[in-house]
C-alpha cells in the first residue's frame, strides 16, 4: 500500500502530470481517428523514451495506451466507424443514437463505461499482479515455456477466417525472433554477416514498420484514408446521470467481468470483449429488438467490457512477462529497451515501478475522463483533421524513430524491409497479431524450452508430468483443434436434427 | 489457370522454408550439448510455415474456380509502389544528405502522395514542409535529446 501511495504521488509530480494530460489527450487523437490506434501511438513514442527516464517514458506510454484505447468509441459513435476492433459493437447502437439526435448522451455513455472499466480493472490488476507473481515465482522454465506456448497458439488460433494463416504468422514470428544470436549459446543464426543484425531485429522498427509506415501506404491506395462528414448538434453536459447507470447496472456488471476475464486470456482481448458483452447485453434486454436502432445498453455493453480489458491484460503482463496482445507486448518492449525483464520478478523486486505503473494507469484513466467531459463538445474537429498532414507527420516521426534505435540508418532500411513484408501480409490474408506475439516471446519461449531440457538432463518429461505445464499445453492444443471440432459437431448435429440447427444459425447471426 | 492468392502466399512461404532451412544447417551447433541447440527454433519456425503453406496450396487449389476480389481498388498496387518508393528514395537520401535537407522535400511529397481527392496548395504545402521538419527537429534533437541523421556527405 505504501508502495502503492508513494506511485501515486510520483505521478502526481507537475511534470508527470502534465506528461499525463498530454499524452492521454494524444491518445484520445490517435483512438478517435479510425486508422490510427494507442497501439501505432506507443510505437511512435516509444523511440522518444529512449533518452528519457524509466519513469518518465512508463507515464508517457501508459497515458497514451489509456487514451488511446478510450478514444476509440468517439468516430464509432459519431460516424459509425470503430476507432480500432475494440469498439465494433459500440457503432451497432452508438451511431444510430447520433442519427436520432442523441450524439451527447452516446458519448457520454462511452466515456464514463470507459471510466468504469478502466478504473474498477485496474483497481482488481493492482491487487491481484503481485499474489499472482507471488505464486509465479515458484514455476520452472517448463511451466513458462508451456505459457508462451500457449499464449502463441491461442491467438494463432483465433485468426479470422483460417487457422493456417494464423500458424504461418506465428511461424514468421518465430523466425523473424531467431535472427541475431541465440539466448543460450550465443550462435549466431541468419546475420548474413552484418553486423548490426547480431543482436536481431527490433522491436520498435518492427513496430513502425508494420504499423505505422504499412498502415498508412496500405491505406492510401486502398482509398481508406478519408473520414465522412460528421454532423452533430446540441454536444454540451456529460449527456448521463447517475439513473443511467443504475438502470444498467446489470449489462455494466457483466460487460466488466467478461472484459476482465477474457483481457486476462493471452491473445483475445478488447477486440473480442467488446462483441461478447454485447451480445449478452441484447441476450438479457427484456426489448432485444431495440438493439442495433439505438439502445444505450449496447453502448455501455461495449465500451465498459473493452476498457475491463486493459485491466486484465495488465495482469499477466505484470505479474507473469507474458504480453495479452499487441498494446502490452510493446509496453513489454519499453520495460526492455529500459533494462527491465517485466515478470514476477520484476514485481518483487522492483515493487516501486510495478506499483508506478498500476498508479499511473489509474491516474490517466482519470485524467481521460475529465479531459473527455471538459473537451466534448470538440470530438466532432478530432474526426476533420485532414489526413494527408497527420499521416505525413507520422512517416517522418516513423523515420527518426527507426533512426534512434541505434543512431544510424540501418534500423531505417529494417523497417522499409518489414513494410514489404507487412504489406505482402496484408494482401495474402495474414493477421499480424499471432506474428507480433510470436516475435516477442520467441525468445523466451526458445530459453525455457532449452532450459527445461538442460535442468531435466536432457529428458522432454517435466513438460508432461509437471501438471501446470500440462494443462496448459493441453490448452493449446484444444484451442488448434478446436474450430475443426466445433464445425464437425455442429455439422453431425444439423445432420441429425435439422430443424434446431437451424435455429440455432439465427441466434448466432444475431 | 489464375492463382489465388492462398495459394501464392503458399508457394511463397514454401520458397521461403527450403531458403531458410538450408540457411539453418549453416548454424554451428556446439556439440554435446545436453538440449536440443540453436538450430530448434528456426527449425519449429519452418515447420510451421511449411504446414501452413501446404494447407493454403490446398486451399486455394480447391476453391480454384471461386471468384476472387482484388484486394486493391483499380490503379491500388502502382498507388502502393509509388507510396512505398518514396519512402525508399527518402532513406536513402537521408544516408547521405541528412534529416534537415531531405525531411522539407519528403514532407512535401508525401502530403501529395496521400492527399487523395482533397485540394492541396503549393505555397501551405512548402510552408508546413518546412515548419514540420523544423518542429520535429527542435522536439527531437532539444527536447528529447535523440539524434538526428547528419547525412554521409556533410561527415554525418
Amino acid at each position: 500500500m505504501a508502495a502503492y501511495l508513494s506511485a501515486l504521488l510520483v505521478c502526481m509530480k507537475p511534470l508527470n502530470l502534465l506528461l499525463i494530460f498530454a499524452m492521454v489527450a494524444l491518445g484520445i487523437v490517435f483512438g478517435a481517428i479510425p486508422g490510427l490506434s494507442a497501439t501505432l501511438g506507443i510505437a511512435l513514442l516509444l523511440p522518444i523514451t529512449f533518452g528519457l527516464s524509466t519513469e518518465t517514458s512508463f507515464v508517457m506510454l501508459l497515458a497514451i495506451w489509456i487514451g488511446g484505447v478510450s478514444g476509440t468509441f468517439i468516430s464509432a459513435v459519431l460516424i459509425g466507424i470503430p476507432g480500432s476492433s475494440s469498439a465494433i459493437a459500440t457503432c451497432f447502437d452508438g451511431y444510430p443514437m447520433t442519427q436520432k439526435g442523441q450524439a451527447s448522451k452516446a458519448l457520454g455513455i462511452g466515456m464514463t463505461a470507459s471510466f468504469i472499466g478502466t478504473v474498477c480493472s485496474v483497481a482488481i490488476a493492482t491487487v491481484l499482479s503481485p499474489v499472482i507473481a507471488e505464486a509465479a515465482l515458484h514455476l520452472g522454465p517448463w511451466e513458462y515455456f508451456s505459457l508462451c506456448f500457449c499464449a502463441i497458439t491461442l491467438i494463432a488460433s483465433l485468426s479470422k477466417g483460417n487457422i493456417f494463416k494464423g500458424i504461418m504468422s506465428a511461424g514468421i514470428g518465430l523466425l523473424m525472433g531467431c535472427i541475431g544470436m541465440d539466448p543460450i549459446n550465443g550462435a549466431t543464426r541468419f546475420t548474413f554477416g552484418n553486423v548490426y543484425l547480431t543482436s536481431g531485429i527490433s522491436t520498435v522498427a518492427q513496430m513502425l514498420g508494420m504499423f505505422a509506415m504499412c498502415q498508412i501506404i496500405r491505406d492510401n491506395a486502398k482509398g481508406e484514408a478519408k473520414m465522412p462528414d460528421v454532423d452533430v448538434k446540441n454536444m454540451k453536459g456529460l449527456g448521463v446521470g447517475f439513473k443511467d447507470i443504475i438502470e444498467n447496472i446489470k449489462t455494466i456488471l457483466f460487460a466488466f467481468a467478461s472484459g476482465l476475464w477474457i483481457g486476462f486470456l493471452p491473445g483475445m482481448g478488447s477486440g473480442i470483449s467488446n462483441m461478447v458483452a454485447y451480445g449478452y447485453a441484447k441476450g438479457i434486454s427484456k426489448d432485444p429488438e431495440s438493439f442495433g436502432k439505438g439502445n444505450p445498453a449496447g453502448v455501455w455493453a461495449s465500451e465498459t467490457a473493452n476498457n475491463a480489458s486493459l485491466g486484465g491484460a495488465l495482469i499477466p503482463m505484470m505479474a507473469l512477462g507474458i504480453p495479452g496482445d499487441g498494446i502490452t507486448a510493446m509496453l513489454i518492449a519499453g520495460l526492455t529497451i529500459h533494462g527491465l525483464q517485466a515478470g514476477p520478478l520484476f514485481m518483487t523486486e522492483q515493487p516501486d515501478l510495478a506499483m508506478l505503473i498500476f498508479a499511473c494507469v489509474m491516474v490517466s484513466a482519470i485524467v481521460t475522463y475529465l479531459i473527455q467531459i471538459v473537451t466534448k463538445r470538440w470530438f466532432p474537429y478530432i474526426l476533420k483533421i485532414p489526413y494527408h498532414y497527420l499521416y505525413t507527420v507520422i512517416l517522418v516521426i516513423s523515420f527518426i524513430g527507426g533512426y534512434g534505435i541505434s543512431n544510424t540508418m540501418f534500423n531505417i532500411y529494417v523497417m522499409l524491409a518489414l513494410c514489404l513484408l507487412s504489406l505482402f501480409m496484408s494482401v495474402a490474408g495474414l493477421p499480424t497479431s499471432p506474428l507480433v506475439l510470436a516475435f516477442i516471446l520467441s525468445s523466451k519461449l526458445e530459453r525455457y524450452f532449452r532450459q527445461g531440457i538442460s535442468y531435466a538432463h536432457g529428458s522432454y518429461a517435466p513438460f508432461f508430468t509437471r501438471p501446470i505445464s500440462l494443462i496448459l499445453l493441453i490448452i493449446s492444443v484444444l484451442c488448434v483443434f478446436w474450430p475443426y471440432i466445433s464445425d464437425h459437431l455442429k455439422a453431425k448435429k444439423a445432420a441429425k436434427n435439422p430443424a434446431p440447427a437451424a435455429a440455432n444459425a439465427d441466434v448466432n447471426d444475431d | 489457370m489464375k492463382m489465388r492468392r492462398d495459394m501464392v502466399t503458399g508457394i511463397v512461404g514454401l520458397l521461403t522454408c527450403v531458403f531458410f532451412f538450408f540457411m539453418t544447417l549453416q548454424v554451428r551447433q556446439p556439440a554435446k550439448l545436453l538440449e536440443p541447440g540453436p538450430r530448434l527454433l528456426p527449425f519449429v519456425a519452418l515447420f510451421l510455415i511449411g504446414i501452413s503453406s501446404i494447407a493454403l496450396i490446398i486451399r486455394g487449389y480447391k476453391d480454384r474456380a471461386k471468384e476472387e476480389k482484388p484486394y486493391f481498388p483499380k490503379g491500388g498496387v502502382l498507388k502502393v509502389t509509388k507510396s512505398f518508393l518514396m519512402l525508399v528514395v527518402y532513406a536513402v537520401a537521408m544516408t547521405y544528405l541528412g534529416f534537415v535537407i531531405t525531411t522539407p522535400f519528403a514532407t512535401a511529397a508525401f502530403i501529395y502522395d496521400l492527399k487523395g481527392n482533397s485540394e492541396v496548395k503549393p505555397v501551405p504545402t512548402a510552408i508546413i514542409s518546412v515548419v514540420v521538419t523544423a518542429v520535429l527537429y527542435a522536439m527531437f534533437v532539444f527536447a528529447f535529446q535523440i539524434k538526428l541523421p547528419a547525412g554521409v556527405l556533410f561527415g554525418g
